[in-house]
């Protein structure tokens, strides 16, 4: 074989083929697959095949072992013609989605494993890309993002604390939920239910803001001078326990200097600083507004919306609110790791692996040429660091580093 | 069977619209005398809404005040100005707010099972001084106040468990409000024109003629040709000085500065060269994005710029101000200064 790209491409696709030749069976339908819309990218591709329907699953099946995608989607939206161009779908409804991705989460360990490179100046650095080139100033990046167990860890806890919210207060049964990790840095969640179906953009906003805990106001959450009296709300339901819980572990939590960088005014960081337990105390045990004397409306404010993220989960605000948008296919392969995008059962998340659950490709090896790579886990073997290299390795880890360019096949 | 009172009150109901058709008027028979107080306070709900922005209840004459609802619809619609649908709509509903406030429990339940299908249950609750009387569930909760601006309406600022939201009696009128208001406005928006006879004809271009008048106060407005960037609200000011600058800004970012730009009626071609300018942006592909979002390509509908609650879910809204404060959206903003600088303009004196 000759020289091939960064990514050795074809022996990728050749690789997928294999896959859902003999696997392509165990891909299931989403509910109403008839109304659903379905995208692909190819490999080597850049733009998405959609627009494209499916009467039943054996189609949709057919459909990935002959066409072999690098990635497989469909609308978590209904159409009375998903086929159709956008303005002609004729739109009926959208399940309720939430992307939960380690991209949006700030771990510490993405300064040992994330790189950027300025496409202008070639200026390289390590971490999430900045703003603009600090070299050059302009603001186009390639961008190398990796993944460890730190990442997908935070991302599964985020997942759990949406779970929590979903069920307790928007009052889902587990049974309405559908949990997928994603096949690269992340999770979906779907809720489907014929009450959120109709929901517009507008209302969907409103869900992310409240799971996010965007725009909360203590004097809501019981926290205002106007109230007085009445039982702790520590443990009540919704943001309103929530809210008094993030507060007393904030409060308790944060060292003087992070209160200091919050910037809450003179008195009120004196009184947090000296009084704190006094105030923990009082959160514990009386009615959240008899902390008002020690903290000012202003800052109260402030230390709740610092406090709350915490307890809020970290969703993708455009996809929720996106109500055309195309999702990935569970039991599909990502591209861009060479893993399986799989349903997870709500009781078994916890214990959840993906690094061993969602690999696809189980035999063999392969010898490639990495150019480089961080330290990596797949099931219970590490690999790497790497750095111009050659390199013998199981196939599964050989193709995450192929799917993520940073390595070529050697023949 | 609905009352005659009860239908003057209350005269979008089901109900009181059957009550109306078993009298199975029609357009020409408006036009003898016997009907004449029917058309005068028809006339009067319409020119309530352009001038007070609510339309009164005046409860005195029941059958007028019933039969006067349906004919101040049809001005309305014969008029055809979305705006004033808009106006009058929300003015009736306004006036059933007023009225639901004097109702008991147990009738603001029935009409929003009934008239609007609402998940909702009776219940008594006492919350910081407050006593909330309903649970009603999160959908039909957020179909009627996710536009609303206050922070309270915020679902994160309400209490809710199980799917349910804790309502009082008022802050369940408030939400009929807008099923009312839907309702209303989704039956004047069937614009078409009708032959009436003369004398239903001379209020309806009355009407109109008043409507002309106020316009301009009403907010139905053109902006200017000239775009004017001292005008602009501070998240687009950010997002245009950030373009400007060369930073990297989110897709929602980009998205909100080009509509707002293409709908302060900004020249397309300038759009694209201020894109391409500073970025390293294809220009082709530009282009296409801003004609998509203009309006000129797929869907043919041109995009408005998010709302400001949108633009704060999405992290773009940066440095509010005082105007910000009292607007839910970015040209509203841009609105509001300009006139606020032509009033100044006015002011100063002439040279």
């Amino acid at each position: 074989m000759a020289e091939q790209g960064w990514g050795s491409v074809p022996y990728v696709a050749e690789q997928f083929r294999r896959f859902y030749a003999s696997r392509a069976e165990r891909v299931k339908a989403p509910p109403e697959i008839k109304q659903r819309e379905f995208g692909f990218l190819s490999f080597g591709g850049r733009s998405m095949f959609r627009h494209i329907a499916f009467d039943d699953v054996n189609q949709l099946r057919s459909h990935l072992a002959e066409n072999t995608p690098a990635h497989a989607y469909y609308s978590a939206a209904y159409y009375s013609a998903p086929e159709a161009e956008m303005e002609y779908k004729g739109w009926l409804g959208a399940d309720l989605v939430f992307d939960i991705d380690a991209d949006h989460i700030d771990t510490p360990c993405k300064a040992d494993h994330d790189r950027w490179r300025c496409r202008a100046c070639g200026e390289e650095g390590t971490g999430r890309a900045p703003e603009r080139c600090p070299s050059c100033g302009k603001a186009a990046f390639e961008e190398e993002t990796w993944l460890c167990d730190r990442c997908l860890e935070a991302a599964k806890y985020e997942a759990q604390k949406l779970l929590d919210i979903l069920i307790q207060d928007f009052g889902f049964s587990p049974g309405e939920l559908e949990v997928n990790f994603s096949g690269n840095r992340g999770y979906h969640v779907h809720v489907r239910s014929p009450h959120v179906r109709g929901l517009g953009q507008l209302a969907r906003r409103e869900i992310v803001d409240y799971i996010m805990g965007i725009g909360i106001k203590p004097e809501y959450q019981g926290l205002s001078s106007r109230m007085r009296g009445g039982p702790p709300s520590l443990l009540e339901d919704g943001w309103r326990g929530r809210s008094v819980k993030a507060l007393y572990d904030y409060i308790n939590d944060a060292t003087p200097d992070a209160i200091k960088a919050l910037k809450l005014g003179r008195a009120t960081t004196a009184n947090l600083l000296e009084h704190r337990d006094k105030i923990l105390r009082l959160l514990m045990e009386r009615h959240p507004s008899s902390i008002v004397r020690y903290v000012d409306p202003k800052a109260l404010e402030r230390l709740m919306e610092a406090a709350v993220k915490e307890q809020a989960s970290a969703i993708d605000t455009v996809v929720t609110t996106d109500v055309h948008r195309l999702i990935r296919l569970p039991n599909t392969l990502h591209g861009k790791t060479g893993w399986l995008a799989q349903t997870v059962a709500i009781d078994d998340l916890e214990d959840y692996d993906p690094l061993a659950s969602a690999i696809a490709f189980t035999d063999g090896t392969e010898r490639v040429y990495v150019r480089r790579a961080p330290r990596f886990r797949i099931g219970d073997e590490t690999y790497g660091p790497f750095e111009e290299e050659r390199v013998e390795l199981p196939l599964a880890a050989a193709l995450f580093l192929l799917c993520k360019k940073a390595a070529r096949v050697e023949r | 069977m609905i009352s005659e009172r009860e239908a003057a009150k209350y005269p979008f109901l089901k109900g009181a619209v059957s009550l109306v058709e078993t009298l199975s008027l029609k357009v020409d028979d408006l036009a003898d005398p016997s009907y004449s107080r029917v058309l005068d306070r028809g006339e009067q709900r319409v020119s309530e809404a352009i001038l007070e922005g609510i339309v009164s209840a005046s409860l005195g004459d029941a059958l007028t005040e019933m039969l006067s609802f349906p004919v101040a619809v049809m001005f309305v619609t014969v008029v055809g100005d979305r705006f004033l649908d808009r106006r009058y709509a929300l003015a009736e509903a306004v006036r059933v707010y007023e009225l639901l406030k004097g109702e008991s429990e147990t009738r603001i339940a029935r009409m929003a099972r009934e008239e609007f299908g609402w998940n909702l249950r009776l219940i008594r609750r006492e919350l910081d001084g407050q006593i909330y009387r309903f649970e009603l569930h999160f959908t039909d909760y957020l179909r009627n106040a996710a536009s609303f601006h206050e922070d309270k309406w915020k679902l994160v600022n309400r209490v809710m468990r199980d799917g349910y939201v804790l309502l009082t009696r008022v802050e369940a009128a408030r939400l009929i409000q807008v099923e009312v208001e839907d309702l209303i406005r989704k039956r004047v928006s069937k614009h078409g024109r009708i032959a009436l006879p003369d004398a239903v004809q001379e209020r309806v271009d009355r009407v109109a003629k008043l409507f002309e008048e106020h316009r301009a106060r009403i907010g139905g407005e053109e902006l200017p040709s000239e775009v004017v960037s001292d005008a602009f609200p501070p998240c687009i000011r950010h997002a245009f000085e950030g373009l400007m600058s060369g930073r990297r800004a989110s897709h929602m970012e980009r998205f909100a500065l080009t509509s707002f730009l293409v709908n302060a009626g900004m020249d397309l071609d300038r759009i694209v060269q201020l894109f391409v300018s500073v970025t390293d942006f294809d220009e082709q592909l530009t282009r296409y994005q801003i004609e998509h979002i203009a309006g000129l390509r797929g869907s043919r509908t041109r995009y408005t710029p998010p709302t400001c609650a949108t633009m704060r879910t999405h992290g773009v809204c940066y440095n509010p101000d005082r105007l910000c404060k009292r607007i839910k959206h970015p040209l509203t903003y841009y609105r509001i200064k300009i006139r606020d600088f032509k009033k100044k303009g006015e002011g100063r004196p002439a040279e």
